[in-house]
């Protein structure tokens, strides 16, 4: 055997290296294009209008609902986002989830016991959404709210 | 070529066995590599490579195929919207629709010119007719993909192409009116036709294919190929 590379080994090293590029240009676009939609999106947030601030009751939680459109792969769907919306001064505001933190129900402002109250467990939440009594492990969740141009705007993900 | 021990290894002898023996010795794959890749051919010219491009667009189709299948979702929801989002959304979905739609047009140019070629050198001719039949399906099989994968994309081009292709099946004398209805699985195009069609093009055709192209290689590899037609043949 000589040490110089012999044509037929030369060809099939050639034809192995080519083939290894081309198996290579189907497999990585491959993986890819299988494994692109697990990538952990960054979720857009968005400032969505509530209407006037003038609506809330200084003291007094108000319920406000906005729809949103979420998209998932190719299809798009209209959700709700419903959420209190108090302040004691009339200028700072905040927003409260009303979804309960324990299986996901709906609360309500009790306006005579001022109070957050879930129907599921009997839970009760504060007026700044801390848990009073039952399950829920965690306070309600807060949305960012803001108030531009005379018009109220919450913090959404859509 | 140097020696090599085939078998079992003899244990007197005490012989080394040769790098690729563990597989060889239960499969016989070095003999089937022998057969495919170091069978003798003769003098023969770039056109007698116009069948391996063509396979090699074939496997291209299938695993581009398979790929887009992963997303597409043949329904008149769907279809339109999966296929902007594999084209528009996913990382490579360009690339993936992109080289099974130019690879469907490639490949019905390839098999024409593989057919013209073996044509022009008597290719056909005995011992090589049952190739030469299996091509032709094989032929018939290509179009048929290219017809059922047009509709898929359920675009407007897509509908129209597939009314009046399917409309030709009409004018059949007869039972022209029945093979239409077959065609598009009623009187109008709508989601069955689509339904069917993928279904044909993603499962009857490609085992057909399968089945078929089987066949042609084996025999390419048993008979041989014919060298190019001296003067005087």
């Amino acid at each position: 055997m000589s040490d110089s590379v012999s044509r037929r080994k030369f060809l099939s090293r050639a034809t192995l290296a080519v083939g290894g590029v081309i198996l290579a240009g189907w497999a990585i676009p491959a993986i890819a294009y299988v494994l692109g939609p697990a990538r952990a999106s960054e979720r857009l947030r968005e400032w969505r209008p509530l209407g006037s601030p003038a609506k809330v009751d200084v003291g007094t939680p108000t319920l406000f609902k906005t729809r949103i459109e979420r998209t998932s792969g190719w299809v798009t769907q209209e959700d709700e986002v419903s959420l209190y919306v108090f302040t004691e001064d009339g200028q700072n505001f905040t927003g409260l989830s009303n979804i309960c933190t324990h299986l996901g129900c709906r609360v309500r402002w009790v306006g005579d016991e001022e109070t957050f109250f879930c129907p599921c467990h009997n839970a009760t939440f504060a007026k700044d959404g801390r848990v009073t009594s039952g399950p829920p492990p965690r306070p309600l969740d807060t949305f960012d709210v803001k108030v531009e141009d005379g018009q109220l705007f919450v913090n959404v993900e859509v | 070529m140097a020696d090599r021990v085939t078998g079992p290894i003899d244990p007197e002898s005490g012989a080394e066995p040769p790098p690729t023996s563990w597989l060889d010795e239960r499969t016989g794959s070095r003999g089937i590599y022998e057969a495919i890749f170091l069978r003798n051919i003769p003098k023969v010219n770039w056109l007698f490579t116009l069948g391996s491009a063509t396979l090699f667009v074939v496997v291209n189709q299938f695993i581009t195929g398979i790929l887009l299948t992963v997303y597409y979702v043949p329904s008149v929801q769907d279809a339109y919207d999966t296929v902007t989002y594999i084209d528009s959304s996913l990382p490579f979905g360009w690339l993936v629709r992109g080289l099974h739609h130019w690879g469907s047009t490639a490949l019905v140019v390839l098999v024409i010119l593989h057919m013209l070629r073996i044509i022009f050198h008597g290719a056909y001719k005995y011992p090589r007719e049952v190739t030469w039949l299996t091509g032709v399906v094989l032929l018939l099989l290509t179009f048929a993909f290219g017809f059922t994968g047009y509709l898929l994309p359920w675009d407007q081009k897509a509908y129209w192409a597939t009314t009046v292709g399917t409309r030709i099946l009409d004018v059949v004398p007869f039972f022209g009116d029945w093979l239409l209805r077959v065609a598009r699985g009623g009187e109008e195009l709508s989601a069955v036709t689509l339904s069917r069609f993928f279904g044909i093009h993603v499962w009857i055709l490609p085992a057909l294919m399968l089945l078929l192209l089987t066949v042609h290689l084996f025999l390419v590899v048993r008979i041989g190929i014919s060298a190019p037609p001296k003067r005087n043949d």
